[in-house]
């Protein structure tokens, strides 16, 4: 790893930091919403609004970097810029691929610890712990997807049209989760692994490691790079 | 890796590379270290593909690429410390400013040079706090062709560089241009529709059209071989077979001709035969090039 390929990452890191930013303070106002909320008896308003914000700033967060971060490269122009710098296509490409996912992982692994805290307390519903874990690597895979697929497509219209699939497969899994045989297993004093939390774990495990050996693939298969 | 010195610029063998509706196609090219190269051609006729394949940013389906004494594009990083490209169609980062830019590139290049960087900033009238989104087209290439200068680079490859500048920044830039090859290790390869300004800068021209190479040679002698010459027919007088004729205008007692093997042995042939020879004219570059696409359209045609 040279230090221009560094050097990129940290480039990509400073242009999206206005995104981490947002997808980070509008995750945390998520969560105060959902922690005050109990505090003045409007628990069940205030999960709901609570929820949705943190939700929506991790999967809207997610979809915002992925699109900044590899479609306006090649909308604005500013990837033939950057190829003129001394490094290989497919290592610019590794460097867009690793500064795209940290743009991500930080807000996303700050968020994952900051909601796990609640459930962690004196008193709190310990289960929801895997709950949380379960959807927010749903949030993660659904982000490796997006990496992946907008490093093969190159039309708005179907990044487009991935987006809105991404949105609708995250509503189906927000249904299927919040089901009573599923979700209330999970509502323990401990924290309980069920058959569902596990699996889901895993093929969220498999669809991320999936995502990830196919973008490199397609990086190191292509001959060009712009 | 290839690290001998390199005695070209640049070398392109029998390139090849075809597109949907394009094909670019036995382009052989190259350019002696210390010179500049003007690459002339139409919109769409292979220039900015001739570029990409030459930086490494497609790969080229035949033939072979050296730059510096890199092959590419499988060397193509080390080739890039040594070479500078900037494009018509390419842009800085929107959202830093134009300081973010200077630090970023001396962060990547150990030769950076900082004090011709500054100088440049005061000349080009850029300022390190301005946002590039904000930056008019004119001023964005200002700052691109800064970013490409003050690497000190060996090869500095401009694709269209002086679109969108107004006449005194490309008065400026033409004149920064030749100040860098006073340094005989340097080279530019110089793309543009502009003949005025290859004809200003360029030691070695190239002519492209349609994705095939029409000519190349130095500038010297694509000027001294080009002639139009005006010519009297009196009656009964018939033109002798001339070389190089590439266009013929013939009137009733009058012809024009434009020849691109012109020496003193064509007016002697035209006063053998008869002919009184008019005017004989110099061409432009502008001359030269349409006619050499139109007799190389006429060409493929046939």
């Amino acid at each position: 790893m040279n230090s221009v390929f560094w050097a990129l990452v940290r480039k990509d890191l400073y242009l999206l930091r206005g995104f981490m930013v947002a997808m980070l303070g509008s995750g945390i106002l998520g969560i105060v919403i959902m922690a005050l909320g109990s505090t003045v008896g409007l628990a069940g308003a205030s999960l709901a609004v609570g929820g949705i914000l943190f939700l929506t700033a991790n999967v809207a967060g997610g979809i915002f970097l992925a699109s900044y971060a590899l479609l306006s490269d090649r909308k604005e122009l500013t990837r033939l810029f950057a190829l003129t710098l001394p490094i290989s296509g497919p290592r610019y490409d590794q460097a867009k691929l690793l500064g795209g996912y940290l743009a991500f992982l930080i807000p996303w692994a700050a968020l994952t610890v900051l909601v796990l805290v609640p459930s962690l307390l004196p008193g709190g519903v310990r289960g929801m712990v895997v709950y949380a874990l379960v959807i927010q690597c749903f949030v993660l895979a659904l982000f490796s997807v997006v990496m992946g697929t907008l490093f093969v497509v190159t039309t708005e219209a179907a990044s487009g049209i991935m987006i809105l699939t991404v949105n609708i497969l995250f509503s189906l899994f927000m249904v299927s989760i919040n089901q009573p045989p599923i979700i209330e297993p999970m509502k323990t004093a401990q924290i309980t692994w069920t058959p569902f939390a596990l699996w889901m774990l895993a093929g969220e495990f498999v669809v991320i490691c999936a995502s990830m050996v196919f973008t490199t693939s397609v990086i190191a298969r292509r001959r060009d790079h712009i | 890796m290839n690290t001998l010195p390199a005695a070209e610029a640049f070398s392109l063998q029998g390139l090849r590379r075809s597109f949907r509706y394009f094909t670019l196609e036995d382009i052989s090219l190259s350019l002696p270290l210390g010179q500049i190269m003007g690459l002339v051609g139409p919109n769409g006729a292979g220039k900015s593909t001739t570029i990409r394949l030459l930086l490494g940013l497609i790969a080229p389906e035949a033939g072979e690429i050296e730059v510096l004494g890199h092959r590419m594009p499988g060397d193509a990083a080390a080739a890039k410390r040594e070479v500078a490209f900037v494009s018509d169609d390419m842009r800085l980062f929107g959202t830093a400013t134009i300081g973010w830019h200077l630090r970023f590139m001396a962060s990547l290049y150990p030769h950076w040079d900082q004090a011709y960087a500054a100088q440049l900033l005061k000349r080009f009238n850029l300022r390190d706090e301005q946002l590039v989104k904000g930056l008019s087209r004119g001023e964005h290439v200002k700052a691109m062709l800064l970013l490409a200068l003050a690497r000190r680079p060996r090869l500095l490859v401009l694709d269209e560089p002086t679109s969108g500048l107004d006449p005194v920044a490309r008065h400026e830039l033409l004149t920064e241009l030749m100040e860098i090859v006073r340094d005989e290790s340097r080279s530019i390869l110089f793309s543009s529709h502009q003949t005025q300004d290859v004809e200003r800068i360029s030691d070695q021209i190239a002519f492209i059209d349609r994705g095939r190479l029409v000519d190349a040679r130095d500038k010297e002698n694509f000027l001294e071989r080009w002639r139009r010459l005006s010519v009297d027919i009196p009656v009964g007088v018939r033109l002798p077979e001339l070389p190089g004729v590439v266009d013929l205008t013939l009137g009733e007692r009058f012809a024009t001709l434009t020849t691109d093997r012109y020496d003193g042995d064509i007016e002697a042939r035209l006063v053998a035969a008869g002919a009184i020879i008019h005017e004989v004219q110099r061409m432009s570059l502008e001359e030269i090039f349409v006619a050499s696409v139109m007799r190389s359209r006429q060409q493929v045609k046939s």
